[in-house]
């Protein structure tokens, strides 16, 4: 058999036309693995839970936030607001949100803040808990949050807010980490396509 | 006559100088904090200033911006907002906002709260505005 140079043009093309489609599908790496510690959180019905457990089984998203950030934290929640709303309803996707900031994010103003932007508690939790314990999680994942600007209401009440990572990770159903993204700037679209190639 | 109408002229120009626009308050719960957000148009011809904001919405209103240092992400009191002559000013998710600081009451989808601007210029301007869930298209 003559292989005459248009066969190997043929044969080259194809080989990188099938390279390209495999490097096309996104493989994401383990950024963190969550399985090997455990950390015991409340949720916004004073229940306690711990991580790993409840990440199991599932595909979560997990946000990071304090209650009284009024712009970026959020549009953080409402970013994966925006994935469940998108989502189809055959996914199972719990959406998670970490408070670093246990001191004054306690379980009921968690709920009242997922309540009043009509999260769907059975597919939300909002976690607070024991700051050692929230410090032990942040400090995993690498997130933080440092107590920065602050004021001071007329009735000498002291507000203050955090500089802090702006951050969404999709975790996969062993509890790793699996992709970070800059929480309040997100794009749902990669978000969502992320999920999928986990399924 | 003619300077009565000049007045005229002058007075409602002045007045007209700065225009609001879609106005939104993020939804926020009682003793929390929210944000307010719009645009200031300036059709004027001089330069004019935001230098107060209130409101009896919260405990205390203040004009913020969110800024971002060594990755993160925080929020600061912003004192002089300045708007050129012919030129809009945006105050959006992620950028400058109205902070609200302790609010009064609930402020739900559908409530409708006002606020008072204060310009060195034009005076006061107040702005009503619906409390909303941001618009998905919008990305915020
Ligand atoms: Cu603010």
């Amino acid at each position: 058999m003559i292989i005459t140079k248009n066969k190997v043009r043929i044969f080259a093309m194809a080989a990188i036309l099938t390279l390209s489609l495999y490097s096309c599908k996104p493989k994401l790496p383990v950024e963190m693995d969550l399985s090997r510690e455990e950390f015991v959180l409340i949720n916004q019905d004073s229940v306690e839970v711990t991580i790993p457990e409840i990440l199991k089984n599932k595909i979560s998203l997990a946000g990071y936030i304090f209650t009284h950030c009024p712009d970026i934290c959020p549009m953080t929640t409402h970013n994966m607001y925006r994935v469940q709303k998108k989502l189809t309803s055959e996914e199972d996707i719990l959406f998670v949100v970490i408070s670093f900031d246990p001191d004054r994010d306690t379980p009921s103003v968690l709920k009242k803040y997922a309540e009043l932007r009509d999260y769907d508690l059975n597919s939300w939790q909002l976690l607070t808990g024991k700051k050692e314990e929230i410090n032990k999680l942040l400090d995993n994942v690498g997130v933080t949050a440092i107590a920065a600007d602050s004021s001071f209401t007329e009735s000498g009440e002291l507000n203050y807010y955090f500089l802090h990572t702006d951050r969404i990770s999709l975790v996969d159903k062993e509890a790793k980490v699996r992709k970070n993204y800059k929480g309040s700037t997100a794009d749902i679209n990669e978000i969502i396509n992320d999920i999928k190639s986990l399924e | 006559m003619f300077s009565f109408i000049l007045f005229v002229l002058l007075f409602t120009g002045q007045q007209d100088q700065i225009k609001i626009k879609d106005a939104w308050i993020r939804p926020g719960a009682q003793d929390m904090n929210t944000a307010m957000y719009f645009t200031i148009k300036n059709n004027g011809s001089v330069t004019d200033t935001l230098y107060a904001v209130k409101s009896k919405l919260a405990q205390k209103t203040e004009v913020h911006e969110t800024y971002s240092k060594d990755g993160m992400m925080g929020m600061r009191k912003a004192e002089l907002v300045v708007i050129k002559p012919k030129s809009s000013f945006e105050f959006k998710p992620g950028g400058h906002h109205i902070m609200l600081i302790k609010l009064n009451k609930d402020l739900k989808s559908g409530n409708e709260g006002e606020i008072t601007l204060f310009f060195k210029k034009t005076g006061e301007v107040k702005v009503k505005a619906k409390v909303k869930k941001p618009d998905i298209k919008k990305g915020s």
